[in-house]
């Protein structure tokens, strides 16, 4: 009875202890002969486990940890070779490709509906709420010159190839459950073949302008003193009154910087992914295409945002990339410490001369250009 | 119906690379396209084991999963098949793959992907059976001529099997005991296996 008793207290206690705890157990065998199955062994060779206590190492954790320590540990020990001369060739399971199909298809796929979902939602709110922000005492028909030709079209060519880029790539991601159930298979695959084109031929045109976007207005965008003071305000955003900005605000630098360093991120990881005949395999692939879809998104979604401060958000914003110039009492009110600048140096050109300029012919529209300068 | 899978014996295999030459030459398989290769584990090495992997033909395939336009469909024969009239050669199915068996043609510079091609289980593919599209596009349908993949047709030491899953585990598991568990014996033991 007793041995009993004991016999099942020292099982609970083994069932209860943990169970990497247990030192595993050495077979009596000479040295350099393996007694495991070889069976088994091979397998673990192909999954990539060590032995003993790493089985919970595999699929979890963060996804990208998980591919960034698969990586490191390919290029320690490769898994196998192959006479095939290619690229993964000697890989023969790659363990993480159904983790990172899982990722695109249910966390990706479904987070970027929402969250593209909820940006219109905001901004449809915000425009219920608050309306279109007028200028204080109208337009003054005065305008003041703000961007440039060549601003402009650096403006208007990075945000054209954005949104074909931002379309075609939203089209790949959420086209299958969305638009195969409206389309059928058929003509979806043509929607998505042109996408596809679309997309690798306009990514290294964004980087080129984005590049352009560099150079032309970086300077403008370099933090300077006053920033601090139109974030604490809100930005004229919540509450009343304009938040004090020079030529450009914190917020459009933030969107500025936002877009520099984000799109170059895109951009690279782009690039890895549309070429894949630099030896790039499955593992780096599948990082960059996260980091891609990613940072793609959350400039999507902030650039819902822009669209919508820069057209009908804010009276009078559109005119500046339109046209080049702006009402010198919209420059007052959004950027009033340029305002002030513009009225010290008097560039101001006035109602009648800027109709003119718009109406006349564009040969002799450059004396009258030089005139307003 | 049958469940066609493939199964090859690390025990067995020796790495000759005949089904790889066979299905090349079979389906007339353009240049840098693999659709069966043979991978050697730890070569050279004490355990070294060779294994000839193609698609696997999985149940519950993640290609399918994440293809973007929906272009792979399971026969009733378990085999996976996909549509190249339907396929914009975008490259997840590979990296979704556990095996590697989506392959794609270079077609332009930077090596811009063409239509994927992979093991077909030589069951063809959505085209008309023995038509000339349906060999262009996805090789030879031998199984709608009542005969399995080459590449195990001709595997010298029977390393590679093709067939019904049922039979297949049968054959395997008679293998298995006839080689007394060489789990125990530590290693392969020729004669028995």
């Amino acid at each position: 009875m007793l041995s009993l008793v004991l016999t099942l207290a020292f099982g609970l206690q083994l069932s209860s202890a943990d169970a990497s705890n247990i030192p595993p157990q050495k077979p009596n065998v000479p040295d350099g002969v393996s007694a495991l199955n070889p069976g088994s062994d091979l397998w673990r060779e192909v999954r990539r486990r060590d032995g003993v206590g790493e089985f919970n190492e595999v699929n979890q954790g963060v996804l990208v940890k998980d591919l960034l320590s698969e990586i490191q540990r390919s290029r320690q020990v490769p898994q196998g070779i192959s006479q095939v001369n290619q690229v993964d060739s000697g890989v023969m399971i790659n363990a993480k490709g159904r983790r990172w199909a899982a990722f695109r298809m249910t966390t990706l796929a479904s987070y970027s509906g929402i969250a593209l979902a909820a940006i219109f939602v905001i901004i449809i709110t915000f425009y219920v709420v608050r309306g279109k922000v007028p200028i204080e005492g109208g337009l003054s028909g005065n305008m003041v010159k703000r961007f440039t030709d060549y601003e402009r079209i650096t403006h208007w060519t990075l945000a054209v190839v954005f949104l074909l880029l931002a379309i075609t790539g939203l089209i790949l991601l959420l086209g299958r459950p969305l638009l195969i159930p409206l389309f059928g298979k058929e003509a979806f695959a043509l929607l998505a073949s042109a996408s596809k084109e679309g997309h690798n031929l306009f990514g290294p045109l964004f980087l080129v302008s984005l590049i352009m976007m560099l150079i032309s207005f970086a300077r403008r965008n370099i933090y300077e003193k006053g920033d601090l003071t139109w974030l604490l305000k809100g930005g004229g955003l919540i509450g009343k009154g304009h938040a004090s900005g020079g030529f450009f605000n914190m917020g459009e630098k933030t969107w500025y910087w936002m877009v520099i360093l984000i799109g170059l991120v895109i951009s690279i990881s782009g690039l890895i992914l549309v070429s894949p005949n630099f030896g790039q395999g499955r593992l780096i692939m599948e990082l960059m295409h996260i980091v891609h879809a990613v940072s793609a998104m959350i400039l999507i979604v902030v650039s819902v945002g822009h669209m919508y401060l820069g057209s009908i958000g804010s009276e009078g914003a559109l005119e500046g990339m339109k046209t080049g110039y702006v009402d010198i009492n919209w420059a007052d009110a959004h950027h009033d410490r340029w305002g002030k600048h513009c009225h010290e140096e008097d560039l101001i050109v006035s109602a009648e001369e800027y109709a003119r300029m718009q109406g006349q012919p564009a040969d002799s529209a450059e004396p009258a250009m030089e005139q307003g300068k | 119906m049958a469940q066609m899978k493939f199964y090859c014996d690390a025990e067995r295999c020796i790495e000759c690379n005949a089904c790889v030459t066979a299905c090349k030459n079979e389906h007339e398989i353009p240049w840098g396209v693999n659709r069966r290769r043979v991978v050697t584990i730890k070569d050279g090495e004490q355990g070294e084991r060779s294994l000839s992997v193609a698609c696997m033909h999985c149940a519950d395939a993640p290609c399918a999963t994440v293809c973007p336009v929906d272009c792979f469909y399971t026969t009733g024969d378990g085999i996976v098949l996909h549509d190249k009239d339907i396929c914009i050669g975008c490259g997840y199915c590979f990296y979704a793959c556990p095996f590697g068996a989506p392959q794609f043609p270079e077609q332009a510079a930077f090596a811009s992907r063409g239509k994927m091609d992979k093991c077909t289980f030589c069951a063809g593919g959505p085209e008309e059976d023995h038509s000339s599209n349906e060999y262009k596009k996805y090789g030879r349908n031998r199984l709608s001529e009542g005969k399995l993949p080459l590449c195990a047709e001709m595997c010298s030491t029977h390393a590679l099997l093709a067939g019904d899953a049922d039979v297949l585990s049968d054959i395997y598991r008679k293998r298995v005991i006839n080689r007394g568990a060489s789990a125990f014996e530590w290693g392969v033991n020729q004669l028995k296996s």
